[in-house]
């Protein structure tokens, strides 16, 4: 059912002029693509320092809600950035990347970080007064910074992976990646 | 030898060989490179905004500076490591591509800033230094990372 809804999606994507237009122009896709991957550097950048900071690896003699606060509006500035691009790269190639079991992985990865990232801002709202200043915060400080990174670099290696064709739909796809890719659907 | 041969031979060799060889390895390599200009930008972006009086004001600009530069060595070496058997597997078409020969001079350049000039600049009192100075050193290294890894993305398109 899910499957079916997100194929139809999909392919009523793919039919949009503003897809075709997208997927067709040679150069609007590289600077798209180029621009999502370059925010990178702002965005994960600032978020890795972050939770360096949380791990009491990085700038360790500034607090660590403060590392937090000025760093999270470059990083959230470069995440928007960032979701627009993604966005407009999923727009215009909507069929492939649905069916890139590389794409839905990076997909749950990425609900998997958020919700990290909302309980992590709670726990540090409720407690950082009482370890702010910490070279090395509390352990669930810790655990979170480094479930973050991890969630953070399998998402970027999905991200990476999804450029290639290893499973792409078609006869030679195991009957567990064609399941898992749902390309028994389209 | 000259360039081109030893590029040839580089990519025929035995680490060029293993990076086209097997299907993710290349792939994987990249994502350990992108991984690494992850953090080079979040170490440059810190350190350089600073300087340039946009984050982390009320933070003395050398205390920030310090505790980057660490973590910007750190994902230099993992970046040039990672680049160059990324470069042992397609040495040749590196070689006709414009943009990879950018993508090495400013590379070159950033290094060269980076340890030649930003870092004992940076060594000493930042009070000493005019604010016009420090804001010029972080809009030039910014400046510098981004055409790195603005023409290292580019290679891939040409």
């Amino acid at each position: 059912m899910l499957e079916r809804m997100l194929s139809d999606f999909a392919h009523w994507l793919a039919a949009q002029q503003g897809s075709i237009n997208l997927h067709e122009s040679y150069y609007m896709w590289n600077w798209m693509e180029s621009t999502h991957v370059l925010f990178l550097m702002i965005s994960l950048g600032m978020l890795l320092i972050i939770d360096l900071r949380m791990l009491g690896l990085c700038f360790t003699d500034i607090p660590a809600s403060k590392v937090a606060d000025r760093l999270g509006k470059p990083m959230f500035f470069g995440f928007a950035i960032m979701v627009i691009t993604g966005l407009l790269v999923f727009y215009s190639v909507p069929v492939r990347y649905e069916h890139s079991i590389w794409f839905r992985i990076k997909f749950i990865l990425l609900i998997a970080a958020a919700i990290n990232a909302i309980l992590f801002h709670r726990h540090m709202n409720r407690s950082v007064a009482t370890w702010d200043t910490d070279k090395k915060p509390p352990k669930r400080t810790r655990v979170a910074a480094a479930l973050s990174i991890s969630l953070w670099v399998g998402i970027v290696v999905c991200g990476r992976f999804i450029a290639y064709d290893w499973f792409d739909c078609g006869p030679d796809l195991s009957p567990f990646m064609t399941w898992a890719t749902g390309c028994n659907i389209q | 030898m000259d360039v081109l041969s030893a590029f040839t031979a580089l990519e025929q060799g035995p680490i060029g060989t293993f990076v086209k060889d097997k299907g993710a390895t290349f792939a994987t390599i990249e994502a350990v490179h992108l991984l690494a200009l992850a953090v080079l930008g979040g170490a440059v972006f810190a350190s350089d905004l600073r300087l340039m009086n946009v984050i982390l004001r009320d933070v003395p600009s050398k205390i920030v500076t310090d505790g980057a530069h660490r973590w910007f060595k750190w994902a230099l070496v993992v970046s040039l490591i990672t680049g160059f058997f990324m470069l042992s597997g397609i040495a040749v078409k590196c070689y006709h591509n414009t943009y990879f020969w950018v993508k090495m001079t400013a590379l070159a350049t950033g290094i060269l800033f980076a340890f030649l000039i930003r870092k004992p600049l940076l060594a000493g009192d930042h009070a000493q230094l005019k604010p016009i100075t420090l804001k010029l050193v972080g809009l030039a290294s910014i400046s510098v990372w981004f055409i790195v890894a603005a023409s290292g993305r580019w290679i891939g398109f040409s």
